[in-house]
């Protein structure tokens, strides 16, 4: 049996994802990216192959994508997390309908991605300079509030009515928080408010191209429900979650190397 | 005294970033025309070592391609483009600038407040057209460090009469001025030669324009846009032989098939915001990351050079003026401009002439004028099914990672789009 890996090394954390040869999702794996991120990608893929029985030999091609892309030297090539996101997303199956607008909230960047009736990125944008609306916010907020980041979601839906937070830096956000709770509120109320103003600085961004068709949420920050709510009010329409929301851009880098290792076959055999 | 250690420094770092973006441009591309050589070696003189092309004659600076050059050759001075493309002149303009104002203003006022003489000797006057606001706005800063600004005026529409007449008027007027400056009249002779001389020039930039959009490409875009730059301050004689070489060079390895670039490198069009070295951060990473430049509308390379002065030798010295307007006023698609109709008209002629996939438009932050056309631009070239990567950028470095995925990704879409389907 032969398998194909897509490894996405984000800011945060590295995400990989085995696939068949039919295209069928085997496995996955999600550990922090840590500061030895090629040390771990690869204890990781190892721990992941273990898992599964499955003989290094086995895997005939790696796809790397996301920021450490290239220095992942076991990679057979490598794509843009953007592309790989896109491919990622349309293959997605339990999704009705076809996907036409992808946001992905990362550790470090947000982007949103449009798709043509194809399923090929059409246009996309992303945050250039600054992490502000992306998970490390999430980060933050957790930090100061001192609660688990899985717990934000349910915070939020226990908000009465949710609080103006003005600065969209990160830096600044953090002593408005402070300042927030120093005057009394309630923290349900500070992380409704930090969801929306995540929320809409991501409507902006998908404004600037214009949302179509369904959209579909992934990333790690996808997993707060409450932040999933402030972005479908945000936006004024619904939003698909996948179960999975962290694996979908792995998902895509597996599916490329599937693809290139099927057409490098047929190139030898013809 | 602490001016001359901000100049120390700051000519330190501007030998460093373009000692490091000339070894990206050499040794990240291994099958550069050797006819480069010269350009490389004249921008490492003048930006790394300081060593100045000057032949001793009036220099007269300009911020803009709007200046008729042919009246200042015609004067017996020199033109001298100053437009930066250097961030750490920028570091050094953004004291007297606003801080969201535009890199190229930032470091070309910065670059003059410290080294008024970096390309070449004393300045005798700076003519900057009244074309976007910063650069206007940047002349008083300019005036106020005590160098002899001349503010030439342009209208807002160029297809209308009112507009025309009122740009002959301030052509002639700068006649008068380069007389002042000078000392000299301006004759029909002088004139006409500086027309030809500038005409030569065009011509050899014209037949490089074509080779460099052959299929497959003999040269990347980031050598074009090091050749224009060149024009800005190299001796013209000394530019148009050299430029003549390359041309011979490209010419061959078109004949041998030879390219730089993987055969299939999407092909892209570069637009917006002017790239001038050493400011080549979008070109170097649209080239790195596999596409190529095949061809630009940039008024600091393409619309530089493009078009010519059509005139015929019998014409009076009152013909020949108003032929030099029209070269510039005309085919100038600056989005200062009233009505951008004919920018997209030209853009999407490229398209087709040079089989172009992409295209990447970059428009400096702050520079709203690049900013707002953006939109109406995307949106024809839509209409032709060709796609467009808007990029928000300024001189600083601190973005490359970020904008690196993205031209990844958009060169990746391109070549997605060419094979159909079959993920």
């Amino acid at each position: 049996m032969n398998y194909f890996a897509g490894i996405d090394i984000g800011s945060t954390a590295i995400k990989i994802v085995l696939i068949d040869e039919a295209g069928e999702m085997i496995s996955h794996y999600i550990t922090p990216t840590g500061s030895n991120f090629y040390r771990n990608a690869l204890q990781g893929f190892n721990a992941l192959l273990e898992k599964r029985s499955i003989e290094r030999s086995a895997v005939k091609y790696i796809v790397s994508t996301g920021y450490g892309r290239k220095l992942f030297k076991e990679a057979d090539e490598s794509i843009s997390e953007i592309t790989a996101n896109a491919i990622g997303a349309k293959n997605l199956s339990g999704i009705d309908g076809s996907i036409r607008t992808i946001i992905n909230i990362g550790g470090q960047d947000s982007k949103v991605i449009l798709l043509d009736d194809g399923g090929c990125v059409k246009n996309f944008v992303m945050n250039d300079k600054c992490a502000a609306g992306t998970g490390r916010f999430l980060e933050m907020v957790s930090r100061n509030l001192e609660i688990e980041i899985d717990e934000l979601g349910d915070y939020h839906f226990r908000s009465g009515v949710p609080l103006t937070i003005n600065s969209t830096c990160t830096v600044f956000a953090e002593s408005e928080i402070i300042s927030l709770l120093a005057n009394g509120h309630s923290k349900e109320d500070i992380i409704a408010g930090i969801h929306y103003s995540i929320a809409r600085r991501i409507a902006g961004l998908a404004r600037r191209i214009g949302i179509d068709g369904i959209v579909l949420l992934d990333g790690g920050p996808a997993l707060n429900r409450g932040l999933v709510k402030a972005l479908e009010d945000e936006l004024m329409r619904d939003i698909v979650v996948p179960e999975i929301p962290q694996i979908t851009t792995a998902f895509g880098a597996a599916i490329i190397a599937r693809e290139a290792f099927l057409a490098e076959r047929e190139r030898v055999h013809a | 005294m602490e001016i001359e250690r901000i100049k120390k420094s700051t000519l330190n770092h501007l030998s460093m970033e373009a000692g490091e973006i000339l070894k990206r441009v050499e040794e990240d591309f291994p099958d550069n025309p050797e006819s480069m050589k010269y350009f490389y070696d004249l921008l490492r003189k003048v930006y790394c070592y300081r060593e100045r092309p000057s032949d001793g004659s009036i220099t007269i600076g300009t911020m803009c391609l709007q200046v008729p050059e042919e009246l200042i050759y015609a004067s017996g001075a020199v033109p001298l483009r100053l437009c930066s493309g250097a961030y750490s002149f920028e570091r050094i303009g953004t004291g007297p600038m606003p801080a969201r104002s535009c890199s190229l203003v930032k470091a070309t006022v910065g670059m003059l407040r410290l080294v008024p003489d970096f390309y070449r000797d004393s300045l005798k006057a700076l003519i900057i057209p009244t074309t976007c606001d910063q650069k206007k706005k940047a002349g008083e800063v300019i005036r106020e460090m005590g160098i002899n600004v001349y503010f030439l005026e342009l209208p807002s529409r160029k297809d209308t009469e009112d507009g025309r007449a009122y740009w002959y008027y301030s052509v002639k007027k700068l006649v008068d001025v380069m007389g002042e400056i000078t000392g000299r009249r301006l004759g029909k002779k002088a004139l006409f030669n500086a027309i030809r001389l500038l005409n030569r020039a065009r011509e050899e930039f014209r037949r490089f324009y074509q080779l460099r959009g052959s299929v497959p490409p003999p040269i990347y875009g980031k050598d074009a846009i090091i050749v224009t730059n060149a024009f800005y301050f190299d001796e013209i004689g000394r530019w148009i032989e050299s430029l003549s070489r390359l041309n011979k060079e490209l010419y061959n390895r078109i004949n041998k098939k030879e390219q730089v670039s993987q055969r299939h490198a999407p092909r892209i069009l570069l637009t917006g915001s002017p790239s001038i070295f050493p400011n080549l951060k979008i070109p170097l990473l649209i080239e790195e990351t596999g596409g190529v430049i095949v061809a630009d509308d940039l008024c600091s390379s393409t619309r530089l050079l493009y078009d010519p002065v059509v005139i015929d030798e019998t014409a009076s010295l009152d013909i020949l003026l108003g032929a030099v307007a029209d070269r510039y006023l005309r085919p100038c698609t600056c989005p200062f401009f009233i009505d951008n109709t004919d920018k997209k008209r030209r853009l999407l002629q490229m398209v087709r002439d040079f089989v172009i996939e992409g295209v990447v438009y970059q428009a400096f932050s702050g520079c709203y004028l690049f900013e707002m056309e953006s939109k109406s631009v995307a949106k024809a070239l839509e209409s032709e099914g060709i796609p467009m990567l808007y990029v928000e950028t300024d001189y600083s470095p601190e973005d490359t990672g970020q904008l690196s995925t993205r031209v990844e990704a958009f060169l990746e879409s391109i070549k997605q789009r060419r094979r159909g389907l079959h993920i």
